[in-house]
């Protein structure tokens, strides 16, 4: 996943590597994943997720469309 | 793998060596504080690496991913509880401080434009960033059910 200051410097990006554009989420859309995603990260008693885990986290971030289907 | 309670154990160990140094332990590291051999916990890397709870480079069988941490350089750096950690992606950028629970100040760069990005995470919320918000934008290139197929390239 990699940074950009726009949407157009994103779709220059995917043309000069001949990629189709991908998802682009806001730095607060991110962060908000961020915490729901890796907070526990470090724990003993973590020790991965299952698929409805991961589906619940989508679902709290908010990110719903296709592209997040698992 | 007969011991998942030392797996989980190791796995444990890996990060907090992250998190206490900035770097991943080695395989020799991690056989020493669990007193165990060099194979025993090569075995355990491999495990771990297998069931995607950290990625390794298996040519030198090093850590190369505890995400979001990275075991290697890069252009994301995490400045946070005076250390400055590399994180694997500009996802992970954002993860570090979150697994941290922690303010850090971040320094990137804009993939395509190679200008220099710092924003600061403070007190749980992004508070300082020299752009607008909705100007920075996170481009992943692949849905999700393709995660797995190529972890440098996602």
């Amino acid at each position: 996943m990699l940074l950009f200051r726009s949407e157009e410097l994103v779709d220059t990006w995917c043309k000069r590597q001949n990629l189709e554009r991908g998802e682009m989420l806001s730095l607060q859309q991110v962060w908000k994943l961020s915490k729901l995603w890796y907070s526990n990260r470090i724990s003993l008693e973590y020790h991965g997720r299952s698929m409805e885990q991961v589906a619940e986290i989508f679902k709290q971030a908010g990110l719903a469309s296709k592209f997040w289907y698992l | 793998m007969k011991d998942d309670n030392l797996l989980w154990q190791a796995r444990h160990f890996i990060y907090s060596h992250i998190a206490e140094t900035i770097r991943p332990p080695s395989v020799d590291e991690t056989a020493a504080h669990f007193g165990i051999s060099t194979e025993g916990a090569s075995e355990l890397y491999k495990e771990l690496h297998n069931r995607h709870a950290l990625f390794l480079d298996l040519e030198r069988m090093a850590i190369r991913m505890a995400n979001p941490f990275s075991g290697f350089p890069t252009d994301f750096k995490v400045h946070a509880n005076g250390k400055t950690y590399f994180a694997n992606c500009a996802w992970d950028m954002l993860g570090i401080p979150a697994a941290l629970h922690c303010d850090a100040v971040i320094d990137a760069v804009c993939t395509e434009s190679n200008d220099t990005v710092h924003l600061e995470i403070k007190g749980g919320q992004i508070t300082n960033s020299q752009l607008p918000d909705t100007e920075l934008l996170i481009h992943f290139p692949l849905p999700f059910a393709r995660w797995y197929e190529d972890l440098v390239f996602t």
